[in-house]
């Protein structure tokens, strides 16, 4: 088994996980930082194991999925580390405005369900650091974005090396 | 008997041909559709909240979409469009890239020739989205909401022909001709 087959996926999996957790990178990159690192990913196998040309789609699919997937474990991991060392979280700074949101829709009997819910994520997160339907919240939610995303950029990634090595 | 046996090979030959053409253009159809679809879920999603402002199903849905469209976007107010009295799950730049392919995905539909473009168009649509992110982080000139939704629209319509065209071209081939 060809050890480097993996490595690419992993390195920019871990990549993308690393920089959807830095503040600022993401007000700048949106959307962008999986697909690139689904595109990097394809582009770095393409020259680590000298891969066949014209790259298939198939290959270029998994390569993506596997970057989506990568990064969606690491990006968990890391989000649920920093949570736990630090009580606290982005849903937890943002549940008041969430809150407020809410209330603006003057429902209280769907309010109270929603809220107690979302509260009691809160709760665990500040007293625990842990909270297990916030964690699998997480990871579901990133690994549906991040291998769709991650999918895309190893289409395009595919379609850049094509083209360039046609040309 | 066996002349007009001979007659009918070409004919039969050709009765085969259309009909594989014709799965191919109906299969071709059915893939731009789903895609279509899936676009259209995505567009609906991100805009779900401001749609339906008022109603149950946005009060429930609100934290759980925002969540989800947090993930591959900055969701900065001042960055989204305000419609119906509430903020856009994306940003304006985001809201143009996502229609943009959407919007192409119903012309894929009434269009189904095959389209193969080279890398050029890409970098092309790729360069008004570039500098106005340049022009905004250099602070050349303030973020405009309407500038970021078009270039976004233009490179979101460019990057669904590329994507759209290599599926077809690589990928389906093998299931249309199945």
């Amino acid at each position: 088994m060809n050890k480097n087959k993996f490595l690419p996926p992993i390195v920019c999996g871990f990549g993308a996980a690393v920089l959807t957790i830095v503040p600022g990178i993401k007000s700048f990159s949106c959307c962008l930082i999986v697909p690139l690192a689904g595109i990097l990913s394809i582009y770095l196998d393409h020259r680590i194991n000298k891969s066949e040309l014209p790259i298939r789609i198939k290959h270029a699919i998994w390569f993506g999925f596997m970057t989506g997937i990568i990064a969606t474990l690491f990006a968990t991991s890391l989000d649920v580390l920093i949570t736990y060392l630090a009580h606290t979280n982005d849903f937890v700074q943002a549940l008041p405005q969430t809150e407020a949101v809410i209330r603006h829709y003057k429902l209280n009997q769907v309010l109270d369900q929603t809220m107690s819910m979302l509260r009691q994520m809160s709760n665990d997160i500040t007293m625990y650091g842990f909270s297990a339907f916030y964690t699998a919240g997480i990871l579901f939610s990133n690994f549906i974005i991040n291998t769709i995303f991650g999918i895309l950029g190893g289409i395009l990634g595919m379609i850049f090396i094509n083209k360039r090595t046609s040309v | 008997m066996e002349a007009s046996h001979r007659s009918n090979l070409p004919v039969k030959k050709i009765n085969i041909l259309a009909a594989l053409v014709e799965r191919t253009i109906f299969r071709k159809r059915a893939f731009r559709f789903l895609l279509f679809l899936l676009l259209a879920l995505w567009c609906f999603a991100f805009s779900f909240d401001s749609l339906f402002n008022g109603s149950i199903e946005a009060a429930i849905t609100y934290p759980f979409l925002k969540y989800i469209f947090h993930l591959v976007c900055h969701q900065l107010n001042e960055k989204s469009f305000l419609i119906n009295g509430n903020y856009l799950m994306v940003c304006a730049r985001c809201t143009g890239i996502y229609l943009g392919a959407f919007l192409t995905s119903i012309v894929a539909l009434l269009y189904t020739k095959r389209t193969s473009l080279t890398l050029r168009w890409l970098y092309i649509s790729m360069i008004p989205m570039l500098v106005d992110v340049a022009s905004n982080t250099f602070h050349i000139y303030s973020y405009s909401k309407i500038f970021a939704f078009f270039t976004g629209l233009f490179f979101g319509s460019t990057v669904f022909i590329y994507i759209l065209s290599t599926i077809e071209n690589n990928f389906t081939d093998n299931l249309y001709t199945k």
